[in-house]
């Protein structure tokens, strides 16, 4: 009945109060989104630091292994053998540096895109043990790139304190592959028949006594090796940019 | 009982003792004792084709005539016509490439096997699995990469930027992807690489026919050096 005694007026203002509730409840729902937006913000500048790997990346260098990493490891090392299967052609080559020469573009390519995606101490040990098992077949004496490897990574690692840097892992492969030079003078000294004419080979496989072509073709063998070095990083950076190359 | 079964499987690590032996051997005595040094490598080959080495002898035979004959050519008339120079460069890439040929033999299960029974770290001996597994497949995927590129109509592979940009850029995508699947169905399998308690199944022990293997190498190694 009371219903009934309502007038038309009532009733329109009733509605318009209901009808402005409603809005201010929608404003105050809306408030509480923007609220809520402005919370999440952070978060999602969160993720853009982490998408540029400012935030997320662990800037420590010695860290745990996961399979995938070693995975990863393996794969590109494999990649690294096959590419420098020359080697055993080279070896009997006498100029001095045609293995570091024939070899250097491989042998930075592609350990530096293994390292750039497992950015920890050890992974370009880890790489030269796998491609060292190999090399005993094809020339046992470049077994000793695993002290290479050693070296490299050490050099790196002080100057860098860690791999969160692109150059660093540069670094450690451009200095990679020359580092074996210094084992050309113990093997072919030692292994190679130093008797006879032999010893005009054995001569120019080391070097001779022109240093002039010691020192041409160790720059040589480094300027390579940092291109190769450099290319492997291009090609990092646009898959990680792809999102194919995740840290 | 299991020393004195004869098997013509050699094992790995001996096998790799061999190998060096060979090429230090090989490169020692090439030019100084040119026969000798050509009667051992040749001796060793048929050792090899005894002990289960065949697939790796077959395989080295047309590569070693070709380089061997184009570098022992070269050596030849390089050192003034002297046919001894060039028969020791011929001995000098027969000593590597019957190190190559124990390299081809060797399975790579095997290996592993005789290292984790060594107890060599997981790491190393599952990255050494998939390294020595691997090189067959990547032909695969070299030529998948290759196909595509004559689909894509990108031009020849000699140009760097098309060998960049079309080859070399999707090829180690494909890496990528690969080893995330291989990742992850290595460890549905259960691999670990925590300290926890593993069993080998198939050990590849010493046997008697490694002994005998290593001491016809090192007898043949004497007699090339002091004969």
């Amino acid at each position: 009945m009371d219903n009934n005694n309502l007038t038309d007026n009532e009733i329109e203002s009733i509605a318009q109060s209901l009808v402005i509730d409603n809005v201010s409840e929608k404003i105050e729902c809306n408030d509480k989104t923007t609220e809520r937006e402005d919370e999440s913000q952070p978060d999602l500048n969160q993720t853009n630091l982490k998408d540029k790997g400012e935030n997320n990346f662990d800037s420590r260098a010695f860290r745990k292994y996961k399979i995938k990493d070693i995975v990863f490891l393996a794969i590109i090392s494999a990649c690294t053998l096959v590419t420098g299967g020359v080697m055993p052609l080279l070896v009997n080559v006498p100029v001095f540096g045609i293995v570091q020469l024939g070899l250097g573009l491989q042998f930075s390519v592609f350990p530096v895109i293994g390292m750039l995606k497992v950015r920890k101490a050890g992974a370009l040990i880890l790489q030269s043990i796998f491609v060292g098992v190999f090399l005993v077949f094809m020339f046992p004496p470049m077994v000793m790139i695993v002290l290479c490897a050693i070296v490299a990574e050490g050099i790196a690692l002080l100057i860098f304190k860690s791999y969160k840097n692109d150059w660093s892992c540069v670094v450690a492969t451009t200095l990679y592959m020359p580092c074996t030079i210094p084992l050309l003078y113990l093997y072919y000294n030692a292994f190679y028949t130093v008797v006879g004419n032999e010893k005009n080979a054995v001569s120019m496989f080391i070097g001779g006594v022109n240093s002039g072509v010691v020192v041409g073709i160790t720059v040589a063998v480094v300027a390579l090796c940092f291109v190769g070095s450099v290319i492997g990083m291009i090609i990092s950076r646009e898959l990680k940019k792809a999102g194919a190359l995740k840290k | 009982m299991s020393f004195f079964r004869f098997t013509r499987k050699i094992n790995p690590l001996v096998a790799l003792v061999a190998a060096v032996a060979f090429v230090v051997v090989g490169l020692i005595t090439a030019k100084a004792r040119t026969v000798q040094c050509s009667i051992f490598l040749l001796s060793a080959y048929v050792w090899l084709l005894i002990f289960g080495f065949k697939r790796g002898c077959v395989n080295i035979i047309l590569p070693f005539i070709i380089v061997g004959g184009i570098f022992g050519t070269i050596a030849y008339f390089v050192y003034g016509n002297d046919y001894i120079s060039a028969i020791a460069m011929v001995n000098r890439f027969g000593a590597v490439f019957l190190a190559v040929a124990i390299g081809m033999s060797i399975e790579p299960v095997d290996t592993v096997r005789t290292l984790s029974s060594l107890k060599v770290p997981r790491q190393i001996t599952l990255g050494i699995l998939i390294a020595t597994s691997f090189p067959s497949m990547l032909g695969m995927e070299i030529k998948r990469v290759r196909e595509a590129m004559k689909t894509r109509g990108a031009g020849s592979v000699l140009n760097p930027k098309v060998f960049y940009r079309a080859f070399l850029v999707p090829f180690v995508m494909r890496l990528v992807s690969i080893s995330d699947t291989l990742s992850l169905s290595v460890e549905t399998r259960g691999f670990t690489l925590e300290k926890s308690s593993c069993t080998v199944y198939k050990k590849v022990g010493v046997t008697i026919c490694d002994v005998l293997f290593v001491i016809g190498v090192i007898a043949s190694a004497v007699m090339v050096i002091v004969l």
